[in-house]
């Protein structure tokens, strides 16, 4: 070890390199490139530094020594977070974790697991499958995204309709606060630890209130059995209105997807092509799961349901690899539409379920406006949008004419009593429409908890809530009014 | 009597027959106030956190009052603010299953109404007649049927509250799905109050169970091991009981008239798929238990019945026993240690003893009965025996002389001035239910 590879001057950049190695410390500019965004492209900078700790102590030390020395830092995943959550806006020291990777134990009689952060979703199913078990929350990115990464962003996922979003599994929390100490939270799911629930207000706080460095997880009992259902639509409201009927019915769907007719010209076009009919409007794929005596009933409502809506085609699939094949084609749907669109950019709004046609077609007219396309590939069970804005980034002003467009799509959920994201986070994407459905003082509650967490602000400073406006304005009156 | 506060300070914010002076003398379970309020709107809510700000005032929350045992250490707050008159439903979108209520709407009332669109809130509290859906939140109460349906923090949408300046907070939302700032729902939930004035609650929506059967599985010769292999292996195979709740021989004679362990497993699904289950568990019950199924209305009594078994905060009893409960959270299976040794504690402390636990959930309540001494002995006891498996012990129902007594949450965590702190930024003037959480908050 010792100093003698590292090549700077820079005394922090030195001490960073004393706690994690010669070897775990990136600081040349071009090793720094890759750490310049996240899943969130449009907005870029450079850290001052990337270190890859390989414990929790590592950590604590490193949060130590950024906050004594007054250095912005945050916590790094995967980096495949959609809002820009890990995007070092303040020149941060980025703390990976990606080497903080193990499975640490699975207590199958209690049915939880213990994991480091950097531990990889999939991964986590893929380990305890043979058991019979497996981890509820599937975002599309799990063969990629890891667990520490949900828990800032609780990540939601298509089975989230019914097995519930990120924080409906998280049992227990080691964290490293913004001060250095470390703190465990939960009891490893003793439930109801007495106190304010710290477990689900840092669960989804964006790295924003400490950096998560164990996470004890809820595990589940695969269900009995499973069936899937996809169902074409000459019409998109045909669509909608059956996700309605099927909730009314008193079904609860394990997931209820939908596509729309350029979102399905995108994933057919793409790697994984399960043949859809190019000129439906819509699509459908819903699963159900349980106990196998009751799920046939169901699946035979669904396809009533559907029936009765003017459904085109409607199948069930044949066997585990069909189901899988039309999984493959719906999960990698975003990345897709490169497919058909040199850049795309996703939105993540949320709406009541019963106001689902006239979003669909408030974006439809937005995309009119805008002049570019936009393909809906959407959780409609839970009524959760990605409207994805396809433009082109070499097109002077395509890129501003995107994001005002994703901007409008939010806005058009916020204002049918919806929100602006449901499982992407806010990042620093959102920050501003954030004012779509908080008022300043609701805000100003949220950022007075952050500074018992993190006073300094040093810790993913910039990121979920929009800069003062109200106060900024204000002083402009008045200094106006003195004029 | 009105020492603190002035009637025409609060007439100005509310009319004269929404104030009440207390008369009586102090309240056994204490949380009471000099003055009562009963206000109808938000405005009125406002306005009497705005007043106890102004005037350095102390306020106690209370939904029904059934809750009254649970925590504090007041005997009489300044003000008392009953939201027992702040009720009805806000919105209601039957194709969204979700609900905004006002805090003062009683679970049964919201339960009832919910039934006509074959809805319901998947959440089973202890006495639905008189707990709100406020106080059912702040407490963060939860029935046998967590294991099924999971819990306030499970449920809750959205919230609305009058912070203790009297400005108006919402967190979350109406959608299902919400990840826009932090989720300050899980701040709310179960925070006794201490923060804000829940004010209107947005609740997730279940479809009503198409068909519901209670299996009640009793153990005649009182092994506790024949009872965790069995529920080992009923949760480590496919059936998806909503409830596995265990009851101890007192309660269980109290129910269904055998003084013997009984599980009670619950099931609701579509008929198929219920009676499936119900044969399942035939199949993989031990030799010596005796079997009982309780179909539909039957298991609905049933559970009726179970709900109202704890003590409330609303019958203000002048017997010289002393009946309390708390709660003894745990890793799931050590539920059976916890009921086992809570049962060895009737005999050596003299007590009468009344429990159940969740083996899927690791929640017991325990329900004791016996002299102030005895019982604070026993919850000592249980206590430390709690601890011992890494769990906790809360006192939901204790007389206010015996909480002066003991410590109803136990010992302050490692993180406490996280929690002080929050306290500290949401409530510096510390009106709200002053000290009646953990640490003194």
């Amino acid at each position: 070890m010792g100093l003698k590879g590292l090549k700077t001057k820079d005394k922090h950049i030195k001490n960073l390199a004393k706690i994690v190695g010669d070897r775990s410390i990136l600081y040349h500019k071009e090793d720094l490139l890759a750490y310049d965004c996240d899943g969130f492209t449009i907005h870029k900078h450079l850290p001052k530094a990337v270190v890859f700790p390989k414990d929790t102590l590592e950590v604590s030390h490193l949060v130590k020594y950024c906050s004594d020395n007054g250095l912005p830092f945050l916590a790094r995943g995967a980096g495949t977070g959609l809002s820009g959550g890990a995007i070092p806006i303040n020149g941060e020291v980025v703390i990976s974790l990606v080497k903080m990777k193990k499975l640490l134990s699975v207590d199958y009689e209690n049915r939880r697991a213990v994991v480091e952060p950097g531990f990889v979703n999939l991964k986590l199913t893929n380990s305890i499958s043979e058991k019979g078990y497996y981890y509820a929350p599937d975002p599309s990115s799990q063969y990629c995204c890891t667990i520490g990464g949900n828990v800032a962003e609780n990540a939601g996922g298509a089975h989230c309709l019914k097995y519930g979003v990120t924080t409906n599994h998280i049992l227990g929390l080691e964290v490293v606060l913004p001060n250095g100490e470390i703190i465990e939270i939960g009891n490893n799911g003793v439930p109801d630890v007495p106190g304010y629930d710290l477990l689900g207000l840092i669960t989804g706080s964006e790295g924003t209130l400490g950096i998560v460095t164990k996470i004890t997880v809820r595990i589940l009992k695969n269900p009995e059995a499973k069936q899937t259902v996809l169902a074409y639509f000459d019409d998109v409201s045909d669509g909608s209105h059956a996700v309605s009927d099927i909730i009314s019915a008193g079904i609860v769907p394990a997931a209820l997807e939908m596509m729309d007719k350029t979102a399905i010209e995108g994933v057919e076009a793409a790697a994984f092509p399960v043949g859809h009919p190019r000129d439906i409007e819509a699509l459908l794929l819903i699963e159900v799961d349980g106990i196998s005596a009751g799920i046939d009933e169901q699946i035979s409502q669904i396809l009533d349901v559907c029936k009765n809506r003017n459904v085109r085609e409607v199948k069930v699939a044949e066997d585990e690899a069909e189901r899988a094949r039309w999984w493959a084609n719906r999960k990698t749907g975003f990345g897709a539409m490169g497919a058909i669109s040199p850049d795309y950019l996703v939105q993540d709004g949320v709406i009541p379920r019963s106001r689902l046609p006239e979003v669909l077609n408030r974006i439809k007219q937005i995309s009119e406006e805008s002049g570019l396309r936009i393909a809906n590939i959407f959780h409609a069970g839970d009524g959760n949008l990605h409207p994805l804005v396809l433009f082109d980034a070499r097109i002077p002003g395509q890129t501003d004419l995107a994001i005002e467009a994703g901007s409008a799509c939010l806005q058009a959920c916020a204002d049918v009593g919806g929100t602006i994201t449901g499982e992407h986070g806010v990042g620093i994407e959102k920050k501003e429409e954030m004012r779509f459905v908080f008022t300043d003082e609701e805000i100003q509650a949220q950022t007075a908890i952050r500074e018992v967490f993190n006073p300094e602000n040093l810790l993913n400073a910039g990121k979920l809530f929009p800069s003062p406006g109200r106060c900024a304005e204000v002083k402009k009156e008045m200094k106006e009014a003195a004029l | 009597m009105l020492e603190t506060v002035s009637l025409s300070d609060l007439t100005s914010i509310l009319p004269q027959e929404q104030i009440m002076i207390e008369e009586e003398n102090d309240h056994p379970l204490g949380n009471s106030g000099y003055i009562t309020v009963f206000p109808q709107t938000e405005e009125e809510i406002q306005g009497i956190l705005e007043y106890a700000g102004e005037h350095d005032k102390k306020i106690a929350i209370q939904g029904s009052g059934s809750k009254r045992g649970f925590g504090g250490q007041t005997d009489k707050a300044d003000i008392l603010l009953s939201l027992s008159k702040y009720k009805g439903i806000v919105e209601h979108t039957v194709g969204n299953m979700t609900i905004t209520v006002k805090a003062g709407t009683t679970f049964h009332e919201l339960q009832t109404y919910l039934a006509q669109h074959q809805q319901r809130v998947s959440l089973d509290p202890a006495w639905p007649e008189h707990a709100t859906i406020g106080g059912i939140v702040a407490s963060n109460e939860s029935g046998p049927k967590r294991l099924g349906y999971g819990s306030s923090r499970d449920v809750v949408i959205g919230l609305r509250l009058v912070y203790p300046d009297g400005s108006i907070i919402r967190s979350g939302g109406k959608v299902v799905k919400n990840v826009a700032g932090y989720d300050m729902n899980k701040l709310f939930i179960g925070s006794m109050g201490t923060l804000g004035v829940v004010s209107e609650v947005v609740l997730k929506l279940r479809p009503l169970a198409k068909y519901e059967s209670l299996v009640l599985l009793t153990f005649p010769d009182g092994n506790l091991e024949t009872v965790r292999l069995f529920a080992n292996s009923l949760l480590e195979s496919v059936l998806e009981p909503v409830a596995l709740e265990l009851l101890n021989p007192a309660l269980s004679e109290k129910l269904t008239g055998n003084k013997v362990y009984t599980l009670a497993i619950s099931f609701e699904d579509v008929e198929n798929a219920v009676h499936y289950q119900e044969e399942f568990v035939k199949r993989i019950s031990p030799s010596q238990t005796h079997m009982e199924i309780l179909q539909q209305e039957k298991a609905h009594a049933f559970w009726e019945r179970f709900c109202i078994l704890k003590p409330n905060g609303i019958q203000s009893s002048a017997e010289p026993e002393t009946t309390v409960t708390v709660k003894i959270s745990v890793t799931n299976l050590d539920v059976l240690q916890v009921l086992k040794e809570s049962d060895l504690l009737q005999d050596s402390h003299n007590l009468v003893i009344h429990g159940h636990g969740g083996l899927g959930h690791g929640l017991c309540q325990v329900i004791l009965e016996g002299t102030g001494d005895d019982i604070l002995r026993a919850i000592t006891y249980l206590r430390q025996f709690a601890e011992s498996l890494n769990g906790y012990l809360i006192v939901t129902h204790l007389p206010f002389a015996l909480r002066q007594q003991i410590s109803v949450w136990g010992n302050q965590p490692s993180y406490f001035y996280l929690l002080e702190g929050i306290k500290a930024k949401v409530d510096p003037k510390r009106i709200l239910n002053h000290k009646r959480f953990v640490g003194g908050i």
